[in-house]
């Protein structure tokens, strides 16, 4: 079996060595001060459990609309014609209603 | 009379913050920065670093609110500084602005020295530091974003499985098989450069 190049102990701890060998020196005053412009530029923070408050608030503002919709609604059902039996009816009393053949040409009885 | 001064915990800070004082987030900066820093360097390249440790904090500032305080703060920054060093390779290697150092015959002897037996001195030769460095760049410049993290976190600091799946956000077995898949380019990055190295001689 072939040995893997990549668990060479001496090349895995050289890796290791340039890796942890970045050094860097703290960063400057400037810097900090610009992660501070950053955030304070940024929005507010918001609590995790200032949530549900606001979600009340939004709930109950779009209360009205959403009450006047149903309303709104239920006048429309009411007033539509949605009993499918009754139509089906309808359509049966209308096909019985057309003269047949005989009866347009007054052959009948 | 006494004197009830005390250090405030990085709790009482972060309340404070809560509470709409933004500037006393400068104490969690003043404190953290060291550890902040320390994990962008070994990730992102050189010239990122600030820029990418900025991001880090940014990020944390804004996270706050989600922060229990159930874990320890540090480990909690520790891991969104991770995520931010991922963030930056995503978007590298996204619009391919990836460092990509050449591989010459020097970095392909230096390879053939340090698998050879005799490598332990040549090794120890801090001249040829150089070539371990640009061949590690090269290689992992060659990696996925997810991929590099990944090896970086366990090859080469060798954290376990689950604290490199702790500091990045993701599941141990996504973790794993990174590690697997990451570590299987790597050998052949390797020995791709070894064969080279023959034929060149």
């Amino acid at each position: 079996m072939r040995s893997r190049i990549s668990e060479n102990e001496l090349l895995k701890r050289a890796f290791q060595e340039v890796y942890f060998a970045k050094e860097r020196d703290d960063a400057g005053e400037s810097w900090q001060f610009q992660v501070m412009r950053r955030v304070r530029q940024a929005r507010p923070l918001r609590s995790a459990t200032v949530f549900w408050p606001a979600f009340e608030n939004v709930v109950w503002r779009l209360a009205p609309v959403c009450c006047l919709l149903g309303l709104l609604l239920a006048v429309l059902f009411m007033n539509m014609d949605l009993d499918p039996g009754y139509d089906y009816l309808g359509t049966v009393a209308a096909e019985m209603e057309k003269p047949t053949l005989p009866e347009l040409y007054g052959l009948e009885g | 009379m006494q004197n009830h001064s005390h250090t405030p915990t990085d709790a009482d800070i972060i309340r404070e913050i809560l509470d709409g004082n933004v500037n006393a987030f400068e104490s969690i900066l003043t404190r953290h920065r060291v550890l902040v820093l320390k994990i962008v360097t070994k990730h992102v390249p050189q010239s990122e670093v600030e820029e990418t440790a900025q991001d880090a904090f940014v990020r944390a500032y804004l996270s706050l609110p989600t922060f229990a305080g159930k874990s320890d703060f540090s480990q909690w920054l520790s891991s969104i500084a991770v995520r931010t060093c991922y963030d930056y390779w995503r978007k590298a290697y996204r619009s391919r602005e990836i460092p990509m150092s050449a591989i010459t015959d020097k970095h392909q002897h230096w390879l053939e020295e340090v698998l050879s037996a005799e490598a332990e001195d040549s090794r120890r030769e801090g001249s040829l530091r150089s070539e371990a460095k640009e061949l590690l760049e090269y290689a992992l410049a060659k990696l996925s974003a997810e991929d590099r993290m990944v090896l970086e976190m366990v090859y080469l600091e060798g954290l376990s499985v689950k604290e490199a799946a702790e500091l990045l956000g993701w599941s141990t077995a996504n973790v794993k098989v990174r590690s697997f898949r990451s570590r299987r380019k790597l050998e052949k990055l390797l020995r791709g450069m070894k064969q080279q190295g023959r034929r060149a001689s």
